[in-house]
């Protein structure tokens, strides 16, 4: 089993060349600088995505489609440091690749239940199709023949022998009485964070200290966001808290989210998770406004504890984990940004919403 | 033969009081197509009675067809045709009403045992994972005091559900340790039932339900359903005995009273399209000419007082409105149903069946040419249309046969016996065999062969020309027969075209020898040929001159001469593509014998059982692959190349009345 130097030589070596060619916050600004979204494409291909637009045709440039080709990179770089980062820690990296399979998995079953809103005359599977992560040869769920099967019953049957089956086998008696998706989506994520975290505690040493660091504070900020929108917006009952949410984390603990089902200040809890979040009590005073923002914050976290292990030691997990989390991150304000130029959105309304740092 | 089946336009007056005997007649004979002719009758005269008869008629057919599917009486009709007369319904009604009774106490029975059986297989599955507890888990249900939830719940939710109820008093069993689906039992004050409730949802916590008829613990209860199944199976076996008693004792009358409902159906059916007069009736309909006057003496013989009056319908002109009737010949059945697979013939228009029983075959043989394998085609059609083996391919075992037969004959002429040629047949064979023509996948021979393919391809598409001027004479559309696609000009542009393929390819081993005839003639084909082009290119111009059509130019000029130009390219191209496209038989030819040489590679040389099975195994997939492959490229020679020169199409089919469903058309 390799690991330690030997292990790490080659993929650390690949995951810093690649950590050199994130954006940096001048690009960021640059690219917030175009004055719409051709002028956002057009500068966008100047960056290191500019090679996954190439193969767009002008007539083709939808936002939809500017952002499935963007998301084809973080895709790339996922397959890239699951081919080189160590055996033993293979099975981590790959789970956390499959939040993107979850995504495209609950954005099957979404699309199957609302499609009849959308335009018939635009086939479903093609409409459906863009807004999936291109998770290529990695994905393990039937997507078109799910969306062409016309109802969740019979696209939760195409799931059999994939690693969701048993999960849904439990929620679609549920689904079959509330036709809702809501407990679906549920037991998937739980049973996503479960399996990730888990595998991270099957490591040892070093790579266990910082993937169950790394995992945690994002598992952290899902479990508090979780807990707080359920209560918030749901208003559902601290049994039912408690079975929605996850007993572990980093810094956030078991105790800590029982204490805001059984109806502790959540203003409180979270200041005394994360004492560097200013202004808690302000946001949660209105949570329409507020939880957005308050996620921002914990996604910062996040992004200090990638950036962080960067230092030190390269020879580890960390370091292609936080590679990843930051790309995806960098992903998510592109979207940010072609969303906002497409919809001639004002700059104070989306800057704010930016992880990377603009310079103004 | 050549042409369908030349039709008489029938219209019959009937008196009121003949018009079942009359509909008897017509629908008896399976030669009259009858026209909805309700149109002729007095509006003023209300709804016809017999509509009503239909349905009711109609309604009982289909009940008496429910009940022979209950009994699993097969829809039998008398091998003869015996159309009694109409019956009334008050007659068979009460026999059928009888019938039904008998079968219905015995068949609702039947049902409910079923659902019984599948509600306790149900129960079964559902108490499989707790059947070895033995504890009364059930009684607890009927407590006052108590909340009790039991059921499975995923492994990884066991420690997250026993904290979410951690705030109200309970009591938690794992009653089975299971990876997958372990079962836990929820125990707590009635009080706090919401609370239980809503965390063993939240959970994903699915109950099971037990039995309410049943006490007791799992184990017993599972014991008793195993029980109640073993006796609900024997009562299904007894009732199904009992059903296929009434079977046996009713099957007769049940085929009678279902071939009396569906002839008095049928007859009804015909009568409603009649148009209703005030003492009269009037029909109208087409016959065959050929039936004509038998049917004429049978409907006199039905009716003293009935008046026919006839139209012949010749076959010059468009007749849209003329059913087709095709000669039934079912030596020839396998040709038509490729025909009208295509298309079916319109009146005035060649049948191309004919035509099609000579080329198909040999095209088919031309590709595939082994006496072996022909030999064996012939065999497996012949099994096939009498039904002895591979009954599914029954409709098509006769076209086996016929391209059996020329795949034999190709088989002499290139020398080939399962895929054994020249000396091989001598080493291997213990005998001689040499090609009466040549072997076409020895080096010098194929090119000769490519050649002659096109050579047949331009002596069929020649053919094809003649039988499309053919056509266009017989409907007298003049304007097609000189401007259409196929006619005239296009005809005679198209020998122009192989005149300069024939000049082009010279002396080549591939030019196609009529096309170098062609170049040889003493025409001036330099001057014709850029004449017929302009003829071809402005063809729709001139055929709407020709018939009068106005504007003779649709849109503006430039626009009109480039879509002529395309039209003239276009013209060029199909040409070029469909003569070149019978290449594919000569190459299809070597093919063969490429594909037998890589089978006799891999069976190596030494003739050893690896050898002959090697062999065997190879003729097999030769017979199975190459032959449907071959198949498919000879219908499409026949469909685009042959087919679309001169067959247009779009008949309407010629459809009887009939009382026998499987009476085929006349």
């Amino acid at each position: 089993m390799a690991s330690g130097v030997s292990g790490y030589a080659a993929i650390s070596t690949r995951v810093r060349a690649m950590y050199s060619d994130l954006l940096s916050p001048q690009d960021m600004t640059r690219l917030s600088e175009s004055p719409d979204f051709a002028s956002l494409v057009g500068a966008l291909k100047s960056t290191p995505y500019g090679k996954y637009l190439s193969g767009l045709k002008d007539n083709e440039l939808t936002p939809r489609r500017v952002i499935h080709a963007i998301k084809s990179r973080l895709a790339d770089s996922y397959s890239s440091v699951v081919q080189q980062a160590p055996e033993q820690t293979r099975p981590l990296v790959k789970q956390l690749y499959r939040y993107f399979e979850l995504g495209n998995l609950k954005a099957v079953l979404r699309s199957i239940q609302t499609v009849s809103a959308w335009n018939p005359e635009v086939q479903t599977w093609d409409r459906v199709r863009e807004i999936l992560f291109p998770f290529g040869s990695f994905s393990t769920i039937p997507a078109q023949a799910m969306v062409e099967s016309g109802n969740v019953g019979s696209a939760v049957d195409l799931l059999r022998g994939t690693p969701y089956e048993s999960t849904m086998s439990f929620a679609m008696k549920r689904f079959s009485a509330e036709q809702n998706l809501f407990p679906l989506e549920v037991a998937l994520d739980l049973d996503y964070w479960r399996k990730l975290w888990a595998e991270a505690k099957k490591l040892s040493g070093k790579d266990r200290e910082m993937g169950t660091k790394i995992i945690g504070s994002l598992l952290d900020m899902n479990n508090l966001m979780w807990v707080i929108r359920y209560k918030v917006y749901h208003k559902l009952s601290e049994e039912e808290l408690i079975n929605y949410t996850l007993p572990f984390g980093y810094r956030v603990r078991d105790e800590d989210v029982r204490a805001i089902a059984a109806g502790s200040d959540i203003a409180a809890v979270v200041s005394r998770i994360y004492p560097n979040i200013p202004d808690v009590n302000a946001l949660l005073d209105n949570p329409t406004v507020g939880l957005p923002k308050l996620e921002h914050a914990l996604k910062q976290q996040v992004v200090k504890t990638c950036v962080n292990a960067f230092i030190g030691d390269p020879f580890h997990i960390g370091i292609p984990l936080a590679y990843l989390l930051l790309s995806d991150f960098e992903v998510q304000d592109l979207i940010v940004l072609i969303e906002a130029k497409s919809t001639n959105m004002a700059d104070e309304d989306y800057r704010p919403l930016l992880l990377k740092t603009v310079v103004v | 033969m050549f042409f369908p089946k030349e039709m008489t336009e029938v219209e019959l007056i009937i008196p009121s009081k003949d018009i079942v005997a009359v509909a008897k007649v017509l629908s008896g004979h399976g030669v009259f197509h009858q026209v909805d002719s309700t149109y002729l009758g007095l509006e003023n005269l209300g709804p016809s009675a017999w509509q009503d008869k239909a349905s009711s008629y109609s309604a009982l057919e289909r009940r008496i067809q429910t009940i022979m599917q209950t009994l699993g009486v097969e829809e039998e009709y008398p091998t003869k045709a015996d159309a009694e007369s109409m019956v009334e319904l008050d007659a068979i009604t009460p026999s059928v009403n009888r019938i039904d009774e008998e079968v219905r106490g015995i068949s609702e029975q039947l049902s409910n045992e079923k659902k019984r059986l599948e509600l306790f297989e149900s129960q079964l599955r559902q108490l499989e994972p707790i059947a070895d507890v033995k504890v009364e888990v059930g009684a607890l249900n009927k407590s006052s005091y108590l909340h009790s939830i039991l059921g499975v719940v995923p492994a990884s939710n066991i420690s997250r559900l026993k904290t979410s109820i951690g705030r109200v008093p309970h009591v938690f069993f794992t009653l089975r340790e299971d990876s997958q689906k372990p079962v836990v039992w929820v125990l707590g004050p009635k009080s706090n039932a919401d609370v239980l409730d809503r965390a063993a949802k939240s959970a994903y916590l699915n109950p099971l339900s037990l039995p309410e008829e049943f006490a007791g613990t799992p184990e017993e209860i599972t014991n008793t359903l195993k029980r109640e199944i073993e006796v609900t199976k024997k009562k299904i076996v007894n009732l199904e005995t009992s059903i296929l008693a009434v079977a046996d004792k009713n099957k007769s009358e049940l085929q009678k009273l279902l071939w009396d409902t569906h002839v008095s159906r049928v007859m009804a059916d015909a009568i409603v399209r009649f148009g209703q007069l005030r003492h009269t009736y009037v029909v109208v309909g087409w016959v065959p000419t050929a039936s004509l006057e038998s049917l004429t003496t049978k409907l006199k013989n039905a009716s003293k007082e009935v008046l026919i009056e006839t139209t012949s319908i010749t076959r010059s002109g468009h007749h849209d409105n003329v059913p087709v009737a095709l000669t039934d010949n079912k030596w020839l059945r396998p040709f038509k149903d490729l025909i009208t697979t295509y298309g079916r013939p319109s009146y005035g228009e060649l049948d191309p069946t004919i035509l099609l029983a000579f080329s198909f075959p040999l095209l088919y043989g031309a590709m595939f040419g082994d006496i072996g394998q022909g030999l064996v085609m012939m065999l497996g059609g012949f099994l096939a249309h009498n039904r002895i083996a591979l009954k599914a391919l029954q409709s098509i075992g006769l076209l086996f046969v016929y391209c059996g037969i020329s795949v034999t004959f190709f088989g002499f002429m290139y020398g080939s016996i399962f895929g054994f040629e020249g000396h091989y047949v001598h080493d291997y064979l213990g005998f001689d065999l040499h090609p009466v023509w040549l072997s076409p996948i020895h080096g010098e021979n194929i090119l000769s062969v490519l050649r002659v393919a096109i050579d047949v391809g331009i002596v069929i598409l020649f053919l094809s020309y003649l039988l499309s001027f053919f056509n266009n004479i017989r409907v007298k559309d003049w304007s097609h027969l000189i401007f259409g696609h196929t006619g005239v000009v296009a005809f005679l542009f198209f020998v122009c075209f192989l005149s300069i393929l024939g000049g082009f390819l010279g002396s080549t081993p591939i030019a196609p020898q009529i096309a170098v005839a062609i170049s040889k003639l003493p025409l001036p084909f330099n001057i014709l040929t850029p004449v017929f082009a302009l003829g071809l290119m402005f063809n729709g111009l001139f055929r709407n001159i020709t018939e009068g059509h106005k504007p003779y130019i649709e849109g503006n000029i430039a626009m009109f001469l480039v879509q002529s130009f395309m039209d003239l390219f276009e013209g060029v191209i199909s040409m070029l593509s469909n003569t070149l496209s019978f290449v594919r038989v000569g190459a299809f030819a070597v093919a063969h014998g490429g594909l037998s040489l890589a089978i006799f590679a891999l069976a190596g040389e030494e003739a050893d059982l690896g050898f002959w099975i090697t062999i065997a195994l190879g003729n097999i997939f030769i017979i199975g692959f190459e032959g449907l492959i071959v198949y498919i490229q000879t219908m499409r020679l026949h469909y685009y190349e042959i087919l679309g020169k001169f067959f247009h199409g779009g008949g309407m089919r010629f459809e009887p009345l009939k009382l026998k469903p499987s009476q085929e058309e006349a």
